[in-house]
Order: structure tokens, then C-alpha cells, then sequence
């Protein structure tokens, strides 16, 4: 096997391997597996390093073998997997650095770490998916590998959260497969990046766009597109960094990669245009992007708040996909990144916030900022790129897909853009003020030591390291390598072909 | 140091400040007054050689530093600098207060310095959204209260500007540089829309009614240095902002000019009636603002009126803002001052002190603000059609009125109790602005020209600058005596103005969402639910979803089985393929 085709099988086995070890480890030897939690995530990261690298280089990584007569797997890196790759190892990372800190002396961590870690293996598979049967194949791995996780606690809200999640992820599945069934039907085997599917829009355009209704509508279920997004906030009952990889990497992000990877690398561009089929999809995404805020206003609890400003900030990505601009593809590409960032930055918050002093609902995160002053900063940082204030990464987003609107000719964006800013500043900068500015009980100036205290580096050191990046990757949006310059050379390439 | 340090210097010395706060030691309160100085070197001795090449920062990052950057940013560290010194003391009580100062201050100083328009925009926004602690930094209910008016305004005035970069940005074909954004835009098919919401998104942060609403809510609300540099240079960047981005020399506006000029005006008259029934003297400060800040927007209007006006117009409107930054500055300085213990001469020493600068707004012969309105009507006389007659006429009245405004702050002052003790520090920052608002006069013409100059003096320019404030005076004298004699009072408009109207509102308006709207909204809710639940139902009909869900959450069986089945097909995947 040559070196081209061992990274990708590589990368899946830095999380499947741990996994597996995890699994086979008493419960009790904490010492051991958060070392192999560690060398595998830290594994994860330099490969997929190598990855970029060898990407730009204009190297091709693949692996396939027949997996049933006519359908290969493949897993394969090209450009757009590279930033959901290197996102979802950067990530996973940091997660599992908090998540050895939150869980510090609770029940079952051994099944919670190689769950943990198999959510993790089925993302990188998605990721890398070069064909529509393999993407399925992870899919459906990374559902079953998530509810574990989602129901946690053991208690009755978690299981009716877990329970409303299944059945939610396995119907969008079927609904995915159903689509996938058909294209093979009617086109054969397709690979993503090597369609064919142009022939066919002759004489099967119709058939063409129910396909892809359907592969939209089972991949919208995962992306929390409005009216399938009720799971998401039923699902809030999973611990905090369940959380945030369910709305940063894995779940959200699974569904909102694979409308990605089916506009651009199955359908192309071009036969998604002629289709008329990228117009509605922006016009669904922008009515959840308005829906999610508005909902998000109306909560209390904190991370019921960030559940639905998910459900808002994801159709970015899809909104990006939905105009047929450069501009516009390289906004919604970025923020596959910036998103991620950003809203695993605040629920690492969330999480401190409840384990440190309690506070859970907004509501009571008053003075919060002297307590807890470097949760509450990075709590800003995350909140300010959310509304998309410059200099933060989400200002670049939303600057790219406010240009790539006018590009495109859908000056209706605009609204929708500033509308969204303006119902995010809604629901978070009272959030930020309070924390900071209102009297309270909390002493009157921060107490750094009294946070070092009530939280381990393990729990401060991830928001830290995320929050920096929101900041850098704004700051710096022009350095080379950064996710804008990475996907405006993607959309560039993409939107050419 | 080297001209790249030097061109960031302004910027990245308050923001490293920032940091450094938290360090421990006695010397950190000297960042307030020394973090401007960078930026001062850098108006006084002018471009040290061409910008730097910043394309890795933000969008491809530009700076740029001409005539009127300089004179703004001159005035604006000056002023950050004396209230600085003024507001160690804050900050020793608060080190939270020192960060959000220095952040405000780097935001302040760099916008004036953007050459891009995502440089300018992030900028602005540091200080807009920094400065909201200034405001709050009291925490009682009406700071709070003058906070969440402050944020809520602007951040729809972000909102607009947001709208209006990106149209305007989309224009130029996504080309940031300033000049050819305002290039674009003069040629745009959609000027009207992208001038609308970048002129009314400024007019905000520049305190224009009917957008002015956060001033005098603001002001009384923030510590006094806070309140200088808010007054002195903060509004200043809602000026800029017009100059550098709606394309006032590369079109004629007639229609803007008009909109312009008539906010302008009633800006220049509200805020002195405002004013005048105000028994505060910090919210006295703030009308006089709103209305000064109208002869600027009013400046603003006479400059996109044609082609012959607009140089002369741009630097009037420059020299004007200039001088009311500093005069604004000395007086909220100076009226922190009014309550000092230490004894008569001292007060004296401290009411002469003020007259200067009120009097200098007043535009008494030989002041800045003379000068700014000599200039004013030079720029009016230049611009064409029948307009400028009448304007030239109402603006002597408006000096009337800040005449009048100026001896009602007299009036509430008098009397102020001595309570608080005197810094050594307050009194040095005051006498530099006192200085550098006298000195202003002569400063002014050697940066601004060649389209403005010192005028030759005359007769007929003593007398037009006499009169509005020698009637001024009679009026303010005539009624000082009869409010001793007759107990007739001016009932007070709450301060706010138009602010407290919409609140009201908002109220009414919660109160029918609390009782009519909301539970509409969540029966609706309700339904989509309850369809949705039901539609999941039918899916799951059999339990099939209940079986596999118990069958999970036995995870151990789950996770084996899971691995084995998954480490068996990755086991396919290493055999050699075909």
C-alpha cells in the first residue's frame, strides 16, 4: 500500500484504534486512557497537518476497494474535505482535553471516551468519503455512535432526548439512502468529483431534482435545517462537551458537509444551476438562519440558547452553497470552520459556567465576568464572532457571503444577513453585558485565582485555545493557510470546474 | 523607530496596554495618559514614509494618513491624553475600567488612520462596542439604562453601515481601498440606497437628531473623562466616517446636501432648546454637542452640494469638529473641576478657565470657533443655488443659541457644593486642552490649507462674530435677573428626548407581546410540535425505535459489538485490493 493511500486509512485508525483500547480498558485506569486519548487525538492533528500540506502540493490521497459489486469504498483527500478533516482533528482534540477535565471522577467514562472517540472516527469518515455509499456507511456509524453519548446522564431527559435524536438521525437516514438508491438506479456508480451525471440532465432533469430533494432532505435532518431541526435542542441534555462536538464537528456539521460535498463534488456547480436547484436551498437555509435566532431569543437556558443560535449559524454553510458566487462559496466554506470554532468555544463556556458556579439559564449570569474572568472572555470572544462583529472570524463570513450575494444577484441576502446580526446581538450581548457589567453578589474585582481554583487547565485551557483562533483567524483572514484563504482557493477551484 | 513601528504604534500600543493592566506594580495607571502620545508623534510629524503592506491582517489591511486624518488625529490624542491623566484615578478603583479605556483609545485612534474599509469598520466597532463600558462604568439603573440605549443604537447603526460597506464594497467589485470604494459608489446605480445607510449608520455614532437620543442619556452617565473623550473625540468618527466613504468631491448630491443641511439645522436649534431646560450640567454638555455636532452635518451637506464647495466645505466641517473636540473636552474636564475644595481663587481660577472654551463654542473674535465659522460661511458662499443666504443667517442665530446654552451651564453650575478634592493630575490635563483650545486658532490653517486660510482680520468680521454672542449675552443676562424676581420655570424635557418617547413605546408594545403576542406565537409553536411529534410517531409505529433504544443504552454489548463489526470491515479495508 503506498504512502498516498495509507494517510487516509491512517487518519480514521488515530480515533478507531483508541476507540477499541478504550473499550477493552477497566473502568478504573484513567492514567492509561487518557494517554491514548491523547496520542491519538495528538496523532489525528499531525496527520491531518501532513494532509494539508501534501494537498496543497496538488497531491491526491485515495483509497478504495469494492465493497459491494458496482460500489466502491473509497476514502479520499481532495480540497473540501481538507477543511472539514483538519477542523474535526483540531477539535477533537480540544474536546477530548475538556472532556478528560469535566468528567473528572464520573461513572462510565470508559464506554463515554470510546464513544467518544468512534463519533470521531465516523466523522473523519464522512469527511473523507469519496463516493456517496461510503458517505452513507459513516453516516449512519456516526448516529449510533453519537446516542451513547447523547443520553450520558442515564437519567429520563436523557433518554427522551436520545430517543428523539435516533429517530430523527435514522429517518433522515433512510430518507438519505432512498435518494441514494435511486441515483444508483438511474446514473450507476457514482463518485463524488467524478459525476457524469451532466448526461443525464437532458433527458432526466425531473428525476435529477427529486434526488436531490431527497439527499437534501436526509442530510438536512443532521444540519438542523428548519422544520427538521427539533432534535437539536432536545439533545441539549448531553454533557457539555457531547455538546459541543455535536455542534461544532460531528453531528450539525455531518449534514452541513455532506449538502457541501453533494452540491459541489456530485452535482456540480454548473448542473445545480441549470437544475434551478441552488436558489431554494438558499432560500431554505436564510428562513432557518431568521427561525433559529427568533427561537434562540425566546431561551433562557444557556445552552437551549446555543442549540438554536446552531441552528441559525449552520445555514450559513448552506446559504454560502446556495449562491452561485465565489464570494459566496468561500464565505460558506469558511465558516465550516468558523462556525465550528466558534460554537465549541461556547459551549466549553456553558460547561464551565454550570460545573464552576451553577449558572445555567442567562438569566442568572449576572457578574458572572468576576468570577470566572477567562471563561467569561473567551465567552465574548466566541459571542462576538457569532453576531459577526469585526475582527473575529465570523465578520469574515459574513462579510464573504454578504459580497458573494451582490455577486450573484441576490441582493435579498443583505436583509437576511443583517437581520440575523441583528437577532444574534439580541440574544447575546445582553448575555455578555450581563456577565461583565451588572451588580451582583460577585466580587468587585475578577478573581483570577478563585477560577483556577473551581476549574482545572484541562477545563480553561481548550476555550482558550479556540477563542484565540476566532480571533486570529479574523485578525489574520489574509494569511495564507488561514479558512479563508483555504476556501477561497477551494471555491476558486470548485466553482470552476 | 522605523516607519512601519511608527504607522502601527498609535494602535498597538493601547491594545498591548490593554493587556498589560493586570500586570502588578504602581506604573500601569501611566498607560491612559502615555498610550495616545504614538499617535500623537504620528499627526504631528506626518507620514514617516508609505504605509506598510499589511495583506495578511484582516482583508489585505491599508492605512492612510492625509490632511484630515491628521488634524482629527492630532485633536484626538491630545484629548485622550490630558483625560487620561484625569482618569488614573478611575482606574486605580477599577483596573476593568483601564482595559476598556485603552481598547476604546485603539479603536479611536486607528479608525482615524484606516485606509480600508474592513480596517475602519473593525475599528469602529472596537471602540463602539469598548465604549459601552465607559458608559456603564457606574453600574447604577440609569447608567445601565443609558447603556442599553447606547448599544441598542448602535448597533443599529452597525447594522446600516454594515449594509451600506457591503453594497458599497460590491460596487468597487470587492475592492476595500477607500478611495475606490467612494469612486464606486459615486458611479453606483444604487448610490441613493448606499449613501442613505452609510450616512445615517455615522449619524449615530455623530450624535445628529433625530439619532442623538444616546447623548444626553450617555454623558451624565460616564465618568467625566469618559464624557470628554465620548463628546471630544468619539463623535468625531461618525464625521470621518461621511468623509471617507460617501463621495462628496467625486459627485454632486443636491438631495443629500438638502437632507444634510435641514438635519443639520434642526439639529444646530433642537439641541439648544433641548438644552436650555436641562438642570444638569453633564446633560447641558451633552445638547450643546447634539447641537454642535449639527453645524458639522450641516458642513457635511454644504460639501456635497457641487464640486465648487466641497474642499471648502470638508475643511470647515474638519476645523469645526476639531475645535468643538477640544472646547468639548476643556469643558467636561472643567466642570469636573466646579466642585473642588480649595477655596475662592481656586473656583475662580477654574470658572475663568471654562469661560475660554464656552465662549470659544460661542465663537467670540479670535477663538477656534471664530474661526470655524468664518470658514462655515466661506464654504457657504461657495456653494451654488439661492440656499446658502438664508443658512449663513440661521447659523449667526445658532451662535446665539450656544451663547444662551453656554449661561445656562453658568446657571446650573453656580452653587455647586465643594465636595471633592483636587488632583494635581485633573488640574494638568485641564490646562493642556485650555491651552491647546487657544492655541487651535493658529494651528489649524498651517494643517487644513490650501483650500482654507487664516482670514485677514476686519472690521466687518469683528462685528459677525460680535453680535451673536453680544446678544447672546443680553438675552442670558436678562433672563438671570427676572429668574430671580419670578418663579416662572421652563419645564424640563427629560433628557433623552425622543429616546424616552420610543421607550415608552417599547413598553406599551412588551406589554401587548407579553399578554397577546407571545402566547399566539406559542400555541403555533405548540402545533408544530405536536404535528411533528406525531409525525415521528408513525415513524417509530411498532416500537422498532424503542427496542434499539434499550438495546444501546446496554452499551457494553453496544460497543463491542459496534467495534468488532466496524474493526472488521476496516480489516477488509487493509487486504490488498482487486
Amino acid at each position: 500500500m503506498t504512502a498516498t493511500a495509507a494517510l487516509p486509512l491512517a487518519l480514521l485508525l488515530t480515533s478507531l484504534v483508541p476507540a477499541l483500547v478504550i473499550f477493552a480498558l477497566p473502568e478504573e485506569r484513567e492514567g492509561t486512557r487518557t494517554t491514548v486519548n491523547m496520542v491519538g487525538a495528538i496523532a489525528k492533528v499531525v496527520l491531518s497537518g501532513m494532509l494539508v500540506v501534501g494537498v496543497l502540493e496538488g497531491q491526491v490521497y485515495e483509497w478504495r476497494m469494492p465493497l459491494l459489486p458496482g460500489a466502491d469504498l473509497i476514502l479520499r483527500v481532495d480540497s473540501i474535505p481538507l477543511l472539514f478533516v483538519s477542523l474535526s482533528a483540531v477539535l477533537w482534540l480540544t474536546t477530548t482535553v475538556y472532556a478528560i477535565g469535566y468528567l473528572e471522577g464520573d461513572a462510565h467514562r470508559s464506554r463515554f471516551f470510546g464513544f467518544f472517540s468512534l463519533c470521531v472516527t465516523a466523522t473523519i469518515g464522512i469527511a473523507l468519503a469519496g463516493n456517496l455509499l461510503t458517505f452513507l456507511l459513516f453516516y449512519e456509524l456516526l448516529t449510533v455512535a453519537t446516542y451513547p453519548l447523547v443520553v450520558h446522564r442515564g437519567d429520563a431527559a436523557a433518554i427522551a432526548g436520545g430517543r428523539s435524536y435516533l429517530l430523527y438521525a435514522v429517518t433522515g437516514g433512510a430518507v438519505l439512502l432512498a435518494g441514494i438508491v435511486w441515483l444508483h438506479a438511474l446514473a450507476g456508480p457514482v463518485a463524488f468529483l467524478e459525476p457524469g451525471l451532466d448526461d443525464l440532465a437532458l433527458g432526466q432533469g425531473p428525476a435529477l431534482t427529486a434526488i436531490f430533494a431527497l439527499l437534501i432532505a436526509g442530510l438536512a435532518v443532521k444540519a438542523a435545517v428548519v422544520p427538521l431541526h427539533g432534535w437539536l435542542p432536545q439533545a441539549m441534555v448531553a454533557p457539555a462537551p457531547v455538546s459541543a462536538l455535536l455542534h461544532a464537528v460531528a453531528v450539525v456539521k455531518a449534514g452541513a458537509y455532506g449538502i457541501v460535498r453533494i452540491t459541489y463534488d456530485l452535482y456540480g456547480q454548473a448542473l445545480a444551476t441549470s437544475l434551478g436547484l441552488l436558489t431554494p436551498l438558499a432560500v431554505l437555509a436564510a428562513i432557518t438562519i431568521v427561525y433559529g435566532s427568533l427561537r434562540a431569543l425566546a431561551e433562557d437556558d444557556l445552552k437551549k440558547r446555543l442549540a438554536f443560535s446552531t441552528v441559525s449559524q449552520l445555514s450559513y454553510i448552506i446559504l454560502g452553497v446556495g449562491l452561485a458566487s465565489v464570494t459566496g462559496a468561500t464565505g460558506g466554506l469558511a465558516h465550516l470552520v468558523h462556525q465550528g470554532i466558534q460554537k465549541v468555544t461556547l459551549f466549553y463556556c456553558a460547561g464551565n459556567f454550570a460545573k464552576a458556579i451553577g449558572v445555567k439559564r442567562v438569566s442568572e449570569m449576572d457578574g458572572v465576568g468576576r468570577r470566572l474572568p477567562v471563561t467569561t472572555a473567551t465567552f465574548t470572544v466566541a459571542a462576538l464572532g457569532m453576531i459577526g462583529i469585526p475582527p473575529t472570524a465570523g465578520f469574515v463570513t459574513k462579510w464573504h457571503l454578504g459580497l458573494g450575494s451582490l455577486d450573484a444577484g441576490q441582493g435579498w441576502v443583505l436583509a437576511v444577513l443583517v437581520a440575523s446580526s441583528l437577532l444574534n446581538a439580541a440574544y447575546f450581548l445582553p448575555a455578555i453585558a450581563r456577565a461583565w457589567f451588572a451588580p451582583g453578589e460577585a466580587p468587585r474585582q475578577p478573581e483570577l485565582g478563585a477560577e483556577r481554583r473551581a476549574l482545572s487547565w484541562w477545563l480553561l485551557a481548550p476555550p482558550v485555545a479556540t477563542a484565540a483562533s476566532v480571533l486570529v483567524f479574523g485578525l489574520l483572514a489574509g494569511m495564507p493557510l488561514s479558512p479563508l484563504s483555504l476556501a477561497a482557493l477551494i471555491a476558486e477551484e470548485v466553482l470552476a470546474r | 523607530m522605523t516607519p512601519t513601528l511608527a504607522w502601527l504604534a498609535p494602535v498597538l500600543v493601547p491594545l498591548v496596554g490593554a493587556l498589560l493592566v493586570r500586570l502588578p506594580g504602581r506604573a500601569w495607571p501611566w498607560l491612559l495618559p502615555l498610550a495616545p502620545l504614538p499617535a500623537g508623534a504620528l499627526a504631528l510629524a506626518g507620514a514617516p514614509g508609505p504605509p506598510p503592506e499589511l495583506g495578511w491582517v484582516l482583508l489585505d489591511a491599508r492605512l492612510l494618513l492625509d490632511p484630515v486624518g491628521r488634524a482629527l488625529l492630532a485633536m484626538t490624542a491630545l484629548l485622550w491624553a490630558a483625560a487620561g491623566l484625569a482618569a488614573q484615578a478611575r482606574a486605580v478603583e477599577r483596573r476593568g475600567f483601564a482595559v476598556l479605556w485603552l481598547l476604546t483609545l485603539a479603536g479611536n485612534v486607528g479608525l482615524l488612520l484606516a485606509g480600508d474599509v474592513a480596517t475602519f469598520y473593525t475599528l469602529f466597532a472596537l471602540m463602539t462596542f469598548a465604549a459601552y463600558g465607559l458608559v456603564v462604568d457606574d453600574r447604577s439603573a440609569e447608567a445601565l439604562r443609558a447603556g442599553r440605549v447606547y448599544v441598542v443604537l448602535a448597533v443599529l447603526g452597525e447594522s446600516a453601515l454594515l449594509a451600506g460597506f457591503l453594497l458599497a464594497v460590491g460596487e468597487a467589485g470587492g475592492a476595500l481601498d477607500l478611495t475606490v470604494v467612494r469612486g464606486a459608489v459615486a458611479d453606483s446605480a444604487q448610490r441613493d440606497l448606499v449613501i442613505g445607510l452609510l450616512l445615517a449608520g455615522f449619524a449615530v455614532k455623530a450624535g445628529v437628531v433625530p439619532l442623538h437620543g444616546w447623548l444626553p442619556l450617555a454623558h451624565p452617565a460616564a465618568p467625566v473623562p469618559a464624557s470628554a473623550v465620548l463628546s471630544g473625540a468619539m463623535l468625531k468618527a461618525g464625521l470621518l466616517g461621511w468623509l471617507r466613504l460617501v463621495p462628496l468631491e467625486e459627485a454632486t448630491l443636491p438631495g443629500w446636501s438638502a437632507t444634510l443641511v435641514t438635519v443639520g439645522l434642526l439639529s444646530a436649534f433642537a439641541g439648544v432648546a433641548i438644552g436650555l431646560t436641562q438642570r444638569e450640567a453633564k446633560v447641558v454638555l451633552a445638547y450643546s454637542s447634539v447641537s454642535q455636532m449639527g453645524f458639522v452635518a450641516l458642513l457635511v451637506g454644504v460639501a456635497a452640494s457641487g464640486p465648487e464647495a466641497s474642499a471648502a466645505g470638508v475643511a470647515a466641517a474638519v476645523a469645526y469638529a476639531v475645535h468643538h473636540g477640544l472646547a468639548k473636552g476643556a469643558l467636561f474636564l472643567g466642570v469636573g473641576m466646579v466642585g473642588d475644595r480649595g477655596g475662592r481663587w481656586r473656583r475662580r481660577l477654574v470658572v475663568a478657565g471654562l469661560a475660554l472654551p464656552a465662549l470659544a463654542l460661542a465663537g467670540l473674535p479670535l477663538s477656534s470657533g471664530a474661526l470655524a465659522k468664518v470658514w462655515a460661511k466661506d464654504a457657504l458662499a461657495l456653494a451654488p443655488g439661492g440656499w446658502p443666504e438664508p443658512v449663513t443667517t440661521a447659523l449667526s442665530l445658532a451662535a446665539v443659541g450656544t451663547t444662551l446654552l453656554m449661561a445656562r451651564l453658568a446657571w446650573v453650575l453656580r452653587g455647586t457644593p465643594a465636595k471633592s478634592e483636587p488632583s494635581a493630575g485633573r488640574d494638568v490635563a485641564w490646562a493642556v486642552v485650555l491651552a491647546a483650545v487657544a492655541g487651535a486658532t493658529w494651528a489649524l490653517p498651517s494643517v487644513l490649507g490650501p483650500a482654507v486660510a487664516l482670514p485677514a482680520p476686519s472690521l466687518d468680521l469683528l462685528v459677525d462674530a460680535l453680535w451673536p454672542v453680544a446678544l447672546g449675552a443680553a438675552i442670558a443676562g436678562l433672563a438671570w435677573r427676572l429668574a430671580g424676581r419670578t418663579a416662572t420655570t421652563v419645564p424640563e424635557v427629560p433628557a433623552g428626548d425622543v429616546v424616552v418617547a420610543a421607550e415608552s413605546a417599547l413598553r406599551r408594545l412588551t406589554a401587548w407581546w407579553r399578554g397577546r403576542g407571545a402566547p399566539a406565537l406559542g400555541r403555533l409553536v405548540a402545533l408544530a410540535d405536536r404535528s411533528r411529534r406525531r409525525a415521528a410517531g408513525l415513524l417509530a409505529a411498532g416500537g422498532a425505535v424503542e427496542r434499539v433504544d434499550l438495546r444501546l443504552t446496554r452499551w457494553r454489548t453496544a460497543g463491542a459489538l459496534f467495534g468488532l463489526v466496524t474493526a472488521a470491515l476496516l480489516a477488509t479495508l487493509l487486504l490488498p485490493a482487486g
